[in-house]
């Protein structure tokens, strides 16, 4: 980088060495006013001898006196400065030399630089990656994905973006001016003075530039990030937008934004558009200042012509990079609250790492829900004082009014969240002291909203792609999981490709694959919520056969809204407003003549469907 | 539609702005050609010796006065052209989004929405510095660099000629390197895109990927990605890593070939010291359009990259098309048939075949079937979410192609399987966010979905915000909320698909009797829940994108109609003709109806039912 910088420098000072010693010689200076001239050429001969005034005194070397010059025609005046001539070429070359190396260093720096930031940025965007997957439930349920997103695209490319150009160029401008500064002292320390005057100028102006288009940035930002949002939003609701006509609002609302972020564009606009002319005129004042000042210096012989011109040439780098700095600034900038964000994600404990305490170790013999309670929000309660145990083997069935927290005894118990009191035990050992990635491969769980990944239908079932399973014994599960005929109506079957949102499966058959991915990966312990809501009620008791076989000798968690459905788990829980309202076999329940057995009466008298 | 059309309205629309900013670019042009000129008569004079302090203030004022201005019209052009761009930005993307808002189900089904979402943002702004940066560029290039060569041309005609034979090569670099930079740069937005795509599945999927031990896997397909972005970039920058110094390097060669020949020529007389040193300035103001050059080619090759991408958005047309000439239906009575319809979302996978069917105004159609038997698309069909393949669909006899898609929507109310819930508050999700809520259309809406109790129970009541596609909300909520929504305005029609299913079965059987509840309405409901089957007129079994049974006896509950009609055999059968038989009604004890004597052989789930016909 030094060495490019050297040779940026060195472009104009070699053009001011040719043009000081050999093309335009003050004819003031001692040194260069007589011209050492080669008596041999028949040329010279032919001038001094029409000359003779020039001819020398002594035998010393041949020279001329400068401003004899006039007096010859062209083509002897080249002879006469043959030496001259020589040494412009030789600075030409000298140029060139510089120019290539100028052009190769370039080029190696900009491509040693990419590969450097470009792998700082992989290592960072996985590390990054995989913090925020082991993050826990409830940090998401804080962060919409839209925002997630950006961080691990958005922001992150702001710090590719700073250790690719921003880098590079801060310090090659850095190193750039201090050269400049210290050339032009080197040439003419008055001179640099007198024209040094406007600097601080400049650099003031440089601070409340990048100042103010930091915020006008900031502001730019975080408009662009609501046109995101709202446009993530929109594309996943279109279907909604357009059967409730809400086009005109959505687009009026669109419109709202997209003038809110015009508006902190033409911001920006307005300080760019002020501060480049401020740093032109500044850089006109200071070239003013050299032809006046300088040029007297030149007339009062205490600089040379050449010095004045290199003079000119550094001035017009000088200001570049100050001028690039403050551009500059913004990007570091935004990469610098960038890395904050990214720092606070990954200061933010993960949940899924290795912890002590590790496994149960042996097999699940019993969880005890010991007086919990949670909430997703502070104050507002969704489960309080639930206690309950189950045993190896059992199906515990879950039922309950919506909201009543079902699904979040078991979001627990996988440990989506933690609760706030109380504790849960496996085996007697306190769950939050178990290791989280072995505890969950020991549970297969199907959502309510049954979500599967783009890719194949294979991809999304296998639990782990480097030990497949037989190709019989995976196709007899699936068939056992009631995916027999989804897979029979696809073509190319456990291949066929699903794009984003499982397409192009209905909901009910991406919730059987989805209950097809529980069954291969045959778990100790299963939890159901809502597996079957999708799916119609004789399918449903196909699968609930299949299901059957699968809870045999497995704990198992049951959630569900058909009563029929839980009626043959070893006990049920009734779950009302986050309480356990009644707990029981279904013949307890029934003769207790409580909630369930209302409820059962009305499933019955709405037509549910008896088994 | 070529690139060039897609942008050139936008570009009219601004002409007055970008005529003003061009005529303050041309004045920051011209005096920035003058300067030079000042300074060669300041240093022939005082190569001459002809200087005077006076003479040099003068020139060194001048300059000064010509910087306050030039600093004018720079600001006067930024402010014009940059801000045509941001004008120019704005407006796309506001076209952008009221044009997505015209395409159908269809395209999104087969879109990305990271895709989009890249296109929306970092597809624009390559427009925007292609149209800012790149009209200044380009305006820089020619009138900058056009006159700096007129004035050395002035100067010396064949010194001007020597110092430009680098010219052609730059031009032509920048020619084939940017070519290449277009198709490199392409391939980095996509790498970009892919690794977008996969960031958004995984976080929307964290659950699944937790509980089924899925970290590694995603981690490794976001290593695979982030390595080929990182390959992408690479050969990305291999050319524009070489591009600027190549241009730093071609027109450097210029100020070497004009000190070595222009030396030449003053050292023989042939110009004057003053005009060598103005050369060499006007060369360095050559220096500025020729990089320009390469950056502009950069720049307006991305930009141009861009824009062929939207103009393929914006060519596209949705395959729902609005009516040439539409016909209004004044009076609806919301009488709904299928002829012979038969869909397709692919092209290769039929999803119906051949329906038939009818219901009439103020009636009730239930149907059920197994998962994958084509409910969700019919329903879809009614509200023309998608258009069929074959056949014809008609409300009130009118072709549905034929009625304004507004009057379609505004006549049927469609409540989708999965509840989706934008994330403004409950009532914006219910009423819609234009005019202020009816009070009266909220209170029965809410109430006829369950919700009352529920909203009750929050601290904000209706105005309680419900997070990102309903975060806040239970599956049970935001089924409800969807439904209230789906009842807010009252419709002749009304279709709801699978609209109890996240619900227990008390609240399921209050929110059934609500919507039965209004007998004007023509209902097609489609669930897994009997209950919200069996107060329908006429029952509908689906398997496998056909009525079921497939030998053409189309079977309708409850028991009564079961009439083949052996002329249209299994393909144009009509099962569902309206019939007046039963009458709607939730029976408290159904054991007694004779549907529930009808369906119970059937009642027991065997496993078997869609394979056994029923004998009754």
């Amino acid at each position: 980088m030094i060495v490019l910088t050297g040779l940026d420098l060195s472009i104009p000072w070699i053009t001011k060495e040719a043009l000081d010693r050999y093309i335009v010689p003050d004819p003031a200076r001692p040194e260069t006013r007589m011209i050492a001239v080669d008596a041999s050429d028949p040329a010279v001969n032919r001038f001094l001898f029409a000359h003779p005034e020039l001819r020398p005194k002594d035998d010393g070397p041949l020279a001329i006196p400068r401003a004899a010059l006039d007096k010859a025609d062209p083509e002897t005046r080249l002879r006469l400065r043959a030496a001259d001539m020589d040494g412009a070429v030789k600075a030409a070359l000298l140029l060139l030399g510089a120019l290539f190396f100028n052009f190769l260093f370039g080029f190696c720096q900009t491509f040693v630089l990419e590969i450097m930031g470009q792998r700082i940025i992989h290592d960072l965007r996985l590390t990054l990656f995989t913090h925020i997957r082991k993050l826990p439930v409830s940090w998401y349920h804080r962060n919409p994905t839209g925002r997630v997103v950006t961080r691990l695209t958005g922001d992150v490319e702001n710090l590719r973006e700073m250790f690719t150009s921003v880098i590079t160029f801060v310090f090659k401008d850095i190193f750039l001016l201090v050269g400049i500064l210290a050339m032009l002292i080197i040439l003419d320390y008055r001179l640099a003075a007198v024209t040094l005057i406007v600097i601080p100028v400049a650099v003031a102006a440089a601070i409340g530039f990048a100042r103010r288009s930091r915020s006008a940035f900031r502001d730019l930002r975080v408009r662009i990030a609501e046109i995101n949002a709202h446009l993530a939003e929109t594309i996943g609701g279109m279907s909604v937008i357009r059967l409730f006509a809400r086009e005109k609002e959505t687009d009026t609302a669109f419109r709202r934004l997209s003038d809110r972020h015009y508006d902190a564009g033409m911001a920006q606009v307005r300080i760019f558009a002020l501060f480049m002319p401020v740093i032109e005129v500044l850089n006109a004042t200071a070239l003013g200042l050299i032809i006046f000042y300088g040029g007297y210096r030149v007339l009062g012989g205490f600089a040379s012509l050449g010095v004045l011109v290199a003079y000119i040439s550094y001035l017009r780098m000088f200001f570049r990079p100050i001028r690039d700095i403050a551009e500059k600034y913004n990007i570091l900038q935004n990469a610098f609250s960038s890395a904050e964000r990214l720092v606070l994600i990954l200061d933010t404990p993960v949940a899924d790492d290795e912890q002590p305490g590790g496994d149960p170790g042996a097999p699940i013999d019993t969880i005890a829900f010991d007086d919990l309670s949670f909430g997703y929000t502070d104050g507002e309660p969704v489960l309080s004082n639930v206690s309950f145990a189950a045993k190896k083997g059992e199906t515990i069935a879950i039922v309950g009014p919506t909201g009543a927290g079902k699904t979040s005894i078991v979001s627990l118990l996988v440990r989506f969240w933690d609760p706030q009191g109380g504790t849960i035990r496996v085996n007697g050992h306190p769950l939050a002291e178990l290791d989280p990635q072995r505890w969950r491969s020991r549970i297969a769980m199907v959502m309510q909203d049954p979500f599967l990944f783009a890719g194949t239908i294979r991809e999304n079932i296998l639990p782990d792609p480097d030990r497949p399973p037989a190709p019989e014994a995976l196709d007899a599960a699936l068939r056992l999981a009631g995916c027999g005929f989804v897979l029979d109506r696809l073509d190319q079957g456990l291949d066929t490709l699903l794009t984003e949102g499982g397409r192009p499966l209905s909901s009910g058959e991406r919730q059987l694959l989805s209950i097809a991915r529980a069954f291969v990966k045959n778990p100790e312990l299963l939890i159901l919520d809502e597996a079957t809501s999708y799916v119609d009620s004789v399918s449903e008791s196909e699968i609930q056969a299949a299901l059957s076989r699968l809870m045999e000798n497995r704990t198992t968690f049951l959630i569900a809204h058909r009563l029929s459905t839980a009626r043959h788990a070893h006990r049920i829980m009734v779950v009302k407003k986050g309480r356990i309202a009644e707990s029981g076999s279904h013949d307890e329940l029934m003769d207790k003549k409580g909630l369930y057995f209302r409820m059962q009466q009305l499933e019955n008298s709405t037509g549910h469907v008896p088994s | 539609m070529t690139a060039f059309d897609l942008i050139r309205p936008y570009f009219r629309e601004n002409l007055s702005r970008i005529a003003t900013g061009l005529l303050f670019l041309l004045g920051v042009d011209a005096f920035q050609l003058f300067i030079p000129r000042i300074v060669k008569h300041a240093v022939d004079a005082l190569s001459a010796g002809t200087a005077t302090p006076h003479l040099l203030a003068r020139d060194g004022g001048i300059i000064v006065c010509f910087a306050v201005l030039i600093g004018v019209f720079r600001f006067g052009w930024r402010h014009c052209l940059i801000g045509t761009s941001r004008r120019v930005e704005r407006a796309i993307r506001s076209d952008l989004f009221s044009h997505l808002l015209t395409l159908d189900a269809r395209y999104f089904d087969t879109t990305r929405t990271g895709d989009l979402m890249s296109h929306a943002t970092s597809d624009i702004n390559n427009i925007r510095m292609a149209t800012g940066m790149g009209i200044v560029a380009v305006t820089d290039a020619v009138v900058l660099g056009g006159a700096a060569i007129g004035f050395m041309a002035w100067i010396h005609p064949g010194l001007t000629l020597m110092a430009l034979v680098p010219m052609p090569f730059i031009v032509l670099s920048a020619r084939v390197f940017g070519r290449r930079m277009h198709a490199r740069h392409k391939s980095v937005q996509e790498g970009l895109a892919a690794i977008t795509e996969h960031v958004r599945e995984a976080v929307d999927g964290i659950r699944v990927v937790k509980v089924f031990g899925r970290g590694k896997q995603v981690d490794d397909r976001l290593k695979d990605l982030s390595k080929d972005y990182v390959g992408r970039n690479l050969r990305l920058v291999r050319v524009t890593g070489s591009l600027m110094p190549l241009m730093i390097f071609l027109s450097g060669m210029g100020t070497a070939i004009v000190v070595g020949a222009g030396g030449r020529l003053v050292i023989t007389g042939g110009i004057s010291p003053g005009d060598f040193v103005a050369f060499i300035s006007y060369l360095g103001l050559l220096t500025w359009p020729m990089m320009a050059l390469g950056w502009m080619t950069n720049l307006v090759q991305r930009g141009k990259a861009s824009l062929d991408r939207l103009a393929v958005i914006f060519s596209e047309r949705p395959k729902v098309a609005e009516p040439r000439h539409p016909t209004p239906l004044p009076n609806p009575a919301g009488r709904l048939d299928m002829e012979k319809v038969s869909f397709s979302f692919n092209g290769s996978r039929q999803v119906l075949r051949h329906i038939s069917l009818a219901v009439e105004s103020g009636k009730s159609l239930g149907i059920v079937g197994p998962p994958g038997s084509g409910k969700t698309a019919l329903l879809s069909l009614l509200v023309r979410l998608y258009d069929p393949t074959g056949g014809t669909i008609r409300m009130d006899g009118v072709p549905l192609p034929d009625l304004p898609t507004a009057d379609v929507r505004r006549l049927v109310r469609f409540m989708p399987q999965e509840p989706w819930l934008f994330s403004g508050t409950i009532e914006e999700n219910i009423c819609g966010l234009g005019e202020g809520a009816d009070t009266g259309k909220l209170d029965r809406a809410v109430t006829a979905a369950c919700l009352a109790q529920t909203i009750e129970g929050f601290e904000d009541g209706l105005n309680t915000i419900v997070g990102e596609k309903g975060v806040m909300l239970s599956g049970g909520q935001k089924q409800r909320v969807a439904l209230a929504r789906t009842l807010y305005d009252s419709s002749p029609v009304l279709i709801l698909d699978d609209p109890v299913s996240q619900v227990d079965t008390r609240t399921a059987h209050h929110i059934i009797e609500a919507v039965f509840a209004d007998a004007r309405r023509t209902l097609v409901v489609a669930s897994h829940r009997f209950a919200a089957i069996v107060p329908c007129d006429e029952i509908l079994v689906m398997e496998e994108g056909l009525p079921r049974p497939p030998a053409g006896s189309g079977r309708i509950l409850p028991g009564n109609l079961a009439t083949p009609e052996p002329g249209h055999g299994n393909r144009g059968g009509r099962p569902c003709v309206g019939a007046d038989t039963s009458k709607r009604q939730i029976s408290p004890s159904p054991r007694t109806t004779g549907w529930q004597a009808a369906c119970s052989p059937l009642s027991p789930p065997t496993g078997n039912f869609w394979r056994r016909p029923c004998s009754w």
